[in-house]
């Protein structure tokens, strides 16, 4: 646990400027683990060139996830895979967040019904805080599944959470 | 070169390990047997007026009957002529001979009727899964494959 | 009311003012949760096989040390070419006396071949052929 995170029992003027101050930093700047598998991450690169440029919105690819704050699975996770992701997922530092893009890492895709290799949605292994249904979804939807990320990010609080 | 000629000309060769042919299909093929693939092969790339040197493809297939076998598609560039080639084995000694020596890509190729079907080739410099994980149980294209419900912690089926 | 030096002292007073604050602020607000498999080396998501830590080449090294060698003798060109003007020709030949040995050891260093720089050489794979004999080939291909 950080020094200063969740201390504090109730809000009040400093604890929500700071807040507001980090949050709007973290969402601003969210760094990109690059994890195109499949189709969907064609996609995901027509988001990151020039005509939806995802990286107006900060979101910077980055090879490596000591570096990232999301990573955006998009395409088949097969089960020889999903180890790779758990791994990865682990070695991010916190604040992470995980969307998950497409039909085949949100519930298996059309692979679900015979799929022997196939792992059914990516939240079997990492949780994800985002899911961008579509197959493969369009540009546009991923920067609608990253806009409502940045709405999640901008509610967190340094305050303790109450039930 | 003809199926026909082919076939008659491997018959020559080979005798008892050239069986049965089917040369009026859309795809002529002959069936070899699977203890000889390889001297077939290294015969049907090197002779001159076969010269077969490019494998375009390498499929491993379960039969209506339950065994198991490969089917190789053979072309050649220089001489223009094709062929199919079946080899089979049982399911209780899923032995073929490797053929990953005479064309590169057949090294992959093998790999992958290795991993699907679980048809061992001897002579294969590096026989292992590429497909699935390297603990997966079973191998997935048999017709008597069931998909099991846990792997490494994850549930599988939907 | 500050000598110039004293300025100085502010300045740098103030810089290491606003790096260490930038860390401290960060240290008490960022959260610090590490399990074993966040502590874990990078290896593109597969299990970690050998040191993180691996011998490189002796040759990095020798070329950083005639860097640094010669880089010192820079620095010595420095301020001998700030007092040039008064001294005049003792300087010249004072100098030239330092750069000659210098030289020489270079050229020692160039001879001996420490200043090449070796590649690698990649082993590239053969195929391995089942016969002993050549692939035989006919007459040129016929035209196509």
């Amino acid at each position: 646990m950080g020094i200063l995170n969740y201390k504090f029992e109730k809000s009040n003027i400093v604890i929500t400027s700071l807040d507001n101050l980090l949050n709007w930093a973290r969402l601003s700047s969210l760094y990109q683990m690059q994890f195109g598998l499949a189709c969907c991450a064609i996609e995901m690169m027509a988001a990151s060139a020039s005509n939806f440029d995802i990286m107006r919105f900060g979101v910077i690819p980055r090879a490596t996830p000591r570096q990232c704050d999301v990573m955006i699975v998009s395409g088949t996770v097969t089960l020889k895979m999903a180890t790779r992701i758990k791994r990865l997922f682990d070695q991010m530092p916190e604040p992470r967040y995980v969307i998950s893009m497409g039909s085949c890492s949100n519930c298996g895709g059309p692979y679900w019904e015979h799929g022997y290799h196939v792992l059914k949605g990516v939240d079997r292994v990492i949780p994800v805080d985002v899911y961008v249904p579509g197959c493969p979804p369009r540009p546009e939807a991923l920067l609608e599944g990253l806009i409502k990320l940045q709405e999640k990010v901008r509610k967190e609080s340094l305050a303790k959470k109450t039930a | 070169m003809t199926a026909q000629e082919i076939h008659d000309n491997l018959k020559a060769k080979f005798g008892e390990a050239v069986a049965e042919a089917k040369l009026d299909a859309l795809q002529p093929w002959i069936r070899v047997a699977e203890d000889l693939t390889g001297e077939i092969a290294e015969f049907l790339r090197d002779e001159p007026g076969f010269e077969f040197d490019y494998l375009s493809c390498l499929s491993g297939v379960e039969f209506q009957d339950g065994k198991l076998g490969v089917v190789y598609h053979l072309n050649s560039i220089s001489k223009r002529h094709s062929i199919v080639l079946r080899a089979t084995c049982t399911k209780e000694h899923p032995h073929i001979q490797s053929v990953s020596q005479v064309w590169g890509t057949a090294n992959w190729h093998e790999r992958e009727a290795y991993d699907m079907f679980g048809i061992v080739f001897d002579g294969h410099p590096d026989l292992r899964r590429i497909l699935c994980g390297d603990d997966y149980p079973g191998h997935p294209l048999r017709k008597d494959f069931k998909v099991p419900e846990f792997y490494n912690g994850m549930k599988v089926p939907y | 009311m500050l000598t110039e030096f004293g300025k100085i002292l502010i300045f740098f007073i103030l810089g290491g003012v606003f790096v260490a604050g930038g860390l401290i602020v960060s240290w008490l607000l960022r959260p610090n949760k590490p399990y074993p498999a966040k502590l874990s080396s990078y290896e593109c998501g597969e299990e970690p096989v050998g040191q993180a830590w691996v011998r490189f080449n002796v040759r990095f090294y020798v070329i950083a040390l005639i860097f640094l060698i010669f880089d010192v003798e820079i620095v010595f060109l420095f301020p001998w070419a700030l007092v040039y003007r008064e001294l005049g020709l003792f300087a010249f030949v004072e100098m030239a006396v330092f750069l000659v040995i210098l030289w020489v050891g270079y050229a020692y260093v160039w001879v001996k071949k420490d200043l090449d720089w070796d590649k690698p050489m990649p082993k590239l794979p053969t195929l391995v052929r089942r016969s002993a004999e050549p692939v035989r080939r006919t007459a040129p291909a016929e035209a196509l």
